[in-house]
């Protein structure tokens, strides 16, 4: 450090310490921060990088351990330590011409298990979030009905309850790399995606309530938000698994994620489970919304689309190393992503290092549960040597992920939804990882 | 449903039940009973709970509570009236279509007026918002053009869109006929009604879209990947696509912005973000003659007044300008703010 000898350097780097020791978090850091500038950002390099960290080390006693902290409620509801700050979700800023219909996208490469913590589940709204009274919001059921019902939210949680681990995936997730590789991580890549225990009543328990006539084949699901979003469900759907919604990994549902209630239709496009759900009309046609024509339908290559593709198809992709988690030094590693399928279990999941030539068995771990995401595990020693990463899973209905090639022969570049090609990350040498496509 | 047994459907005593027949004579007279003496509207029907449950030991060795009811009867009855204020959405063969009427002459000035500003005179989409007419022809191409023209099958959808959720800043705002004149408008754009055309709920079911046979029912899985192990492909065919070097963290990066609600921003950055959120959709295009953003010409008349003028209406609404933008859970400060903001940039 310039102008100062070494031992004063010490004594100057541990005055400050002291110093500082009695401030709290911010302060601290701003007081260090002001201070650093003054002594000169040399010191920083001078002392490997961490003259600060260093202090609170072995042998060193750290400072947190020689004072005590806050008091219970501190933080009435908590948050995530302040070094988690980049924790959040992000949005692609040319995707939409504004924010009030667009996307944010769940942070991936951060989380680990299956369960999307609630203030990180990816967004989507089409008119904006809503600020909903539940004392003034109902659930109207109608239509083909013997028994035309209203309820309230208390009402609603009168019913028997059932919690299940579902995914949640925007079928728009992947959507914007058809033509090209275009996202520069796992983020926004693949992370439309989110998966929550999900708590409520069973929607078949709500249509034993009004007693559905036999003409009644389809449900429309209708929002209470600024774009009354709307789809058309078939009856099949909402008898098997779907659920009301109130509650989201033990806590109520997040606003963002339709308080007071969303429908969850397991397994399927994230656009068919309403939020902010304030009626169910009992049809014998579907209605033919905006959402199931204009938008969430599939062109093809012949100029027809495919219409109501509700499922999710078998996917996965490698969260480390990503693009966010490079390799920083040789040595073994994890190599640790998530599979999933809108048909039910995960059966297995492939790992291949060399884009596809060979391929080993990435054994499963953790809790394997249908329509839910599964983790896949494989250690790998890795000296440096350059990688094409892929993950390639299958599901108990003997579907195996496909490759990018076969899903683009099948359906062209303009279907955007329904990506669940096979992905590519590229190792380099320097244990950088870049978003890759192989053509 | 709208149907007809309105003195029945509408007393919330007199739901039908599944399971018990009963003649009209008797139900009207228990309905009138029923209204001399109030009802209580917190059971639908006779609580049908009346067997005695039992705790069951199944198989698996799971612990079950047998003779539940079939149903609950939980929830109130709920009147036809009522249901009508929210049972707004419109099926292709028009069933849910109110009375009204609208002509494309009448439709072509409340489109300037209420839809251009974003969607382009002649549907031709301003910016990235939505274009509505043209590209009939392009679903095979390489970059096909989705309109209600090329591609929307029903013209239902259209009317059902644009009453449930247009114009974008003031949604379920339209009369039944404005949306009619704006339904004939855009499909007169589209050239698939001329510009004489005067739609109405009779003759609806008459329009026909162009790419009405243009969807089919899913068909997946289209694919058919196999577990090939090794050997899978000549590593000398491989070519690798890179995408953008990761940079997030590393470099301001103006394409990847975190998302609104969890950033700590400054008071500034604040200000910019409710005018993000809130303002940017009429200020920035100028929609329903919003002043726009950065543009003086715009904005001296009201500069004039000075900036309390300004802050008022913002708060209260002026216009085609609702009260705080529409957004009443913002502080008026964050309305001053975002105020503050827009006038920074014309500086």
């Amino acid at each position: 450090m310039d102008g100062f000898s070494q031992k004063e350097e010490q004594r100057l780097l541990k005055t400050l310490q002291q110093e500082s020791d009695n401030l709290g978090l911010v302060e601290r850091r701003k007081f260090l921060k002001n201070a650093m500038v003054m002594v000169g950002a040399g010191a920083v390099v001078a002392q490997t990088g961490s003259v600060i960290a260093s202090s609170n080390l072995p042998p060193a006693v750290p400072s947190w351990s020689r004072k005590l902290g806050d008091g219970v409620l501190t933080n009435p509801y908590g948050l995530p330590s302040d070094y988690e700050k980049d924790t959040i979700r992000r949005t692609v800023g040319w995707l939409t011409p504004d924010r009030i219909s667009s996307i944010s996208m769940t942070p991936l490469h951060k989380l680990k298990g299956i369960i999307t913590p609630n203030g990180l589940a990816f967004e989507r709204y089409h008119g904006g979030l809503p600020d909903i009274n539940p004392d003034e919001h109902r659930l109207i059921i109608h239509g083909l009905v013997e028994r035309p019902l209203i309820f309230t939210m208390d009402e609603l949680k009168r019913f028997p309850s059932v919690s299940e681990i579902k995914f949640l995936e925007c079928p728009a997730n992947g959507g914007m790399e058809w033509k090209a590789p275009q996202m520069e991580g796992l983020q926004f890549t693949h992370g439309m995606l989110s998966c929550c225990e999900w708590t409520g009543v069973r929607l078949s328990t709500l249509l034993d309530a009004v007693g559905v006539k036999p003409e009644g084949k389809w449900i429309l699901a209708e929002g209470a938000d600024g774009s009354g979003m709307t789809r058309s469900i078939p009856m099949e759907k909402a008898l098997d698994d779907a659920i009301i919604v109130y509650a989201q990994n033990g806590e109520a549902l997040r606003k963002e994620q339709g308080y007071p209630i969303r429908l969850m239709n397991p397994g399927w496009e994230g656009n068919t489970c309403i939020k902010w759900l304030r009626r169910l009309e009992i049809g014998d046609k579907p209605w033919y919304q905006r959402e199931e024509t204009s938008k969430y339908t599939d062109l093809m290559p012949d100029g027809r689309a495919r219409k109501f593709s509700f499922v999710q198809e078998c996917n996965s992709v490698i969260t480390s190393p990503s693009p966010e988690v490079p390799l920083k030094v040789k040595g073994w590693y994890e190599i640790e992503g998530i599979a999933w399928s809108g048909k039910g279990k995960i059966k297995g999941v492939d790992i291949s290092l060399d884009g596809g030539v060979s391929w080993r068995p990435a054994p499963l771990k953790g809790m394997i549960i249908s329509k839910c995401l599964t983790r896949f595990s494989y250690m790998y020693n890795w000296q440096g040597e350059p990688l094409l990463l892929q993950s390639r899973a299958w599901d108990e209905t003997g579907y195996v992920q496909p490759t990018f090639k076969q899903l683009r022969a099948e359906r062209g570049g303009n279907s955007i939804y329904h990506r669940n090609a096979i992905h590519t990350w590229k190792v380099h040498s320097n244990g950088s990882v870049q978003n890759a496509q192989l053509s | 449903m709208r149907n007809s047994l309105n003195f029945l459907a509408t007393n919330p005593c007199c739901q039908m039940s599944d399971n018990k027949k009963m003649n009209s004579i008797k139900l009207v007279f228990v309905c009138l009973a029923a209204l001399l003496v109030g009802c209580n509207q917190s059971n639908t029907e006779q609580p049908a709970d009346t067997e005695k449950t039992a705790i069951k030991v199944i198989e698996s060795g799971a612990t079950v509570q047998t003779g539940l009811p079939s149903h609950y009867p939980i929830g109130h009855s709920v009147s036809a009236e009522v249901i009508a204020g929210w049972d707004i959405e419109i099926r292709p063969d028009g069933l849910g279509l109110p009375e009204g009427v609208g002509s494309v002459e009448d439709g072509e000035a409340l489109y300037e007026e209420k839809c251009s500003m974003c969607h382009g005179s002649f549907g031709e989409g301003e910016e990235q918002w939505p274009k509505l007419a043209g590209g009939q022809g392009s679903l095979e191409e390489a970059r096909p053009e989705k309109t209600v023209g090329s591609f929307w099958p029903y013209a239902s959808t259209l009317w059902d869109y644009i009453n449930r959720a247009m114009p974008f800043p003031a949604p379920q705002s339209l009369e039944p006929d404005e949306v009619y004149a704006i339904t004939a408008y855009v499909l007169s754009l589209n050239e698939i009604v001329d510009d004489e055309f005067v739609l109405t709920k009779e003759n609806f079911a008459t329009i026909e879209m162009p790419n009405k046979d243009g969807f089919y029912v899913d068909d997946r899985p289209d694919t058919n990947n196999q577990r090939c192990m090794q050997d899978c492909k000549d590593p000398a065919s491989i070519k690798v696509v890179l995408g953008p070097e990761y940079s997030l963290g590393k470099k301001t990066n103006d394409k990847v912005e975190a998302s609104t609600e969890t950033t700590v921003a400054s008071s500034e950055q604040q200000a910019k973000e409710t005018y993000e959120s809130v303002c940017k959709v009429c200020h920035a295009a100028g929609i329903a003659n919003a002043p726009k953003l950065g543009n003086k010409e715009d904005w001296t008349e009201r500069l004039k007044q000075g900036t309390q003028a300004i802050y008022n209406n913002a708060l209260n609404g002026l216009n085609g300008m609702p009260a705080k933008g529409g957004r009443s859970d913002l502080s008026d400060d964050a309305v001053k703010s975002a105020v503050d903001y827009m006038l920074t940039t014309l500086e």
